[in-house]
């Protein structure tokens, strides 16, 4: 009962002190995807009605898991360690689980307010319908939202400065969203490079993401990729855990 | 450096057990902490620190800025692993996990730098550290003893350096700790602050409360603490009662007379050592100046010596603090 309250209240602060008040978070979360939809799809296909959005929708949202682990969650914990948040709750009987967990809480509930906006956004003006089965859908995204969460924890917990957390995060996010499948097909590139790119996390996430929400691909056909998935989340969780420091 | 063994200050505490029984409520000190070493590299920012602390005292931690203070402290709290030595807090070794998850809600830190969420508010960050410790709310109660209750909706970035201070002490005392660490606690607050924290330290120490505190502001740690202990450059130069480390360090009282025709002579040698320069006259004394200088007038009067000008000097901290460490505190604030 106890950590449970202590959990709740610490995931609506999450909510209120970073989300809430603070314009420019919630700017960049709710409209700018829907931003790169309208103009990814413009600029890289022939017309709406193309198949351009039903590719763009899914491929946002993985972008969107990709940013709040490496953001949302890695760069914020360097914040809070360079303004001394974590220490000083690191003085309080606070379980470190409650801490983490909360923080990825509040990311999921943004996700899947970003995911359900891009949804709307590319029905209404895309006519992108989502052809498959919700369950499969929810499952493939905890999966990648768990993987990139734990992966951004490892920039959290490595990175001495907000800044350089910073610069990992942008050297990491920018590329991997244009050669992850996100937002241009990769394979547009040479055959040997797709398949060199087959090998990160971001495309095996964002590919079967997009198979089974807008293609109707049933999951059980992506075993090897959620496979190597669930790899690199437990991967992830290991060093994270290994590496973090509260000061 | 020697173990320093702390006299019970007050009256009310339990007969000593066996110090350092494991969480153990009736262990005497507080806090024994035993030729403690914290090092970075090559540089030892505490180099063999050992005293202790009595329940229901203040201990003040006086130095400048640097001398070790805070690595001390945070070696108490578990913030820092010390390179050697022991630090036991109620009984509890803040380098054992399981011993420091139950040191956790039993103390209370007020850390120097803010560290608080800027778009929270006084309340929220108040009955959140409630959740965290498993008790009831008392975010109105606390802002009020802080004096913040007024701004129980003021959100961090809108307070000043003190306030957020204030506001760090209402979260160190929320759930009732048996010891508190103070670092700095009045670092950048204004008079208000001060007095505020200064009551509440005190009304603590007499409600039983284990307190350590660092500071750089000689009044502060002679105004509150029982024991101080000077530090420099890692190391204790001198531990004692405040009164003690005057006596004992802070040199002789000084008495000095501009009185025409005045001259100590026979009557007032037996008082101390005198000098004089020009016509003015400087008696030192390791006794009660006050009555020396009443002497002193007495005597001129009886000379008929007319006084142009009087002065007394009594040593201070400040004095003292000069004479254990060769330096004078020296910030300018």
């Amino acid at each position: 009962m106890m950590l449970l309250r202590m959990f709740l209240m610490q995931t609506k602060m999450n909510f209120v002190w970073y989300f809430r008040r603070d314009g420019e978070m919630m700017f960049w979360t709710l409209a700018m995807p829907v931003f790169f939809l309208v103009l990814f799809s413009f600029a890289f296909s022939t017309g709406p009605n193309s198949g351009s959005a039903k590719f763009l929708v899914p491929g946002i949202i993985g972008a969107q898991v990709l940013s709040s682990g490496f953001w949302g969650v890695g760069v914020m914990l360097a914040t809070f360690r360079e303004k001394h948040l974590l220490r000083r709750v690191y003085l309080t009987p606070m379980p470190p689980w409650v801490f983490f967990g909360s923080l990825v809480l509040y990311r999921m509930v943004l996700l899947a307010a970003q995911a359900v906006i891009l949804v709307a956004a590319g029905a209404l003006l895309f006519h992108v319908r989502i052809t498959g089965n919700p369950l499969e859908i929810l499952a493939i995204l905890l999966l990648g939202t768990a993987t990139f969460i734990s992966l951004g924890t490892i920039i959290g917990a490595l990175a001495r400065t907000t800044e350089s957390a910073n610069n990992i995060a942008s050297i990491l996010t920018v590329p991997l969203a244009f050669l992850s499948d996100a937002y241009v097909p990769i394979d547009r590139f040479p055959h040997a490079v797709s398949s060199a790119l087959r090998l990160l996390p971001s495309t095996q996430f964002i590919d079967t993401f997009r198979d089974v929400s807008t293609y109707g691909a049933p999951l059980a056909h992506y075993g090897a990729w959620i496979g190597l998935l669930v790899l690199w989340a437990i991967a992830g969780t290991l060093i994270s855990a290994r590496t973090f420091r509260w000061v | 450096m020697r173990a320093c063994k702390v006299q019970r200050a007050r009256a009310v505490q339990p007969p000593k057990p066996e110090c350092g029984i494991r969480g153990h409520t009736t262990v005497e000190q507080a806090i024994v902490v035993e030729q403690l070493v914290k090092r970075y590299g090559d540089f030892a920012a505490v180099d063999g620190i050992s005293f202790s602390v009595a329940r229901g005292t203040i201990f003040g931690l006086l130095g400048r800025n640097g001398a070790g203070k805070t690595t001390t402290l945070e070696c108490c709290i578990g913030l820092g692993k010390p390179t050697s030595g022991s630090v036991r807090v109620l009984g509890l070794d803040p380098t054992r996990p399981r011993d420091l998850a139950r040191m956790r809600p039993r103390i209370g830190v007020q850390l120097q730098a803010t560290s608080l969420p800027e778009k929270a508010n006084v309340r929220e960050v108040l009955e959140l550290y409630a959740a965290y410790y498993g008790i009831a709310s008392r975010a109105a109660e606390m802002a009020e003893r802080v004096g913040l209750g007024d701004k129980l909706d003021r959100q961090i970035a809108q307070m000043s350096g003190g306030e957020q201070q204030r506001l760090a002490l209402a979260l160190a005392l929320q759930h009732d700790p048996d010891v508190l660490f103070l670092d700095e606690p009045t670092a950048g607050m204004d008079a208000f602050g001060r007095r505020i924290l200064w009551t509440e330290v005190e009304r603590l120490r007499d409600a039983g409360k284990s307190i350590v505190l660092t500071t750089h502001y000689i009044e502060e740690a002679e105004r509150l603490s029982d024991r101080i202990c000077v530090i420099q450059r890692g190391t204790i130069v001198a531990e004692a009662p405040p009164a003690e480390l005057v006596a004992r360090y802070g040199g002789d009282a000084t008495v000095s007379i501009v009185a025409g025709g005045f001259v100590p002579g026979e009557a007032l040698a037996a008082l101390g050592t005198w000098t004089n320069a020009g016509a003015k006259w400087t008696l030192a004394t390791r006794g009660e100046p006050g009555l020396a200088l009443a002497t002193v007038v007495t005597r001129a009067n009886a000379m008929g010596a007319k006084i142009t000008s009087l002065d007394m000097h009594r040593p201070t901290l400040e004095d003292a603090f000069i004479a254990v460490t060769g330096e004078t505190i020296g910030e300018a604030e």
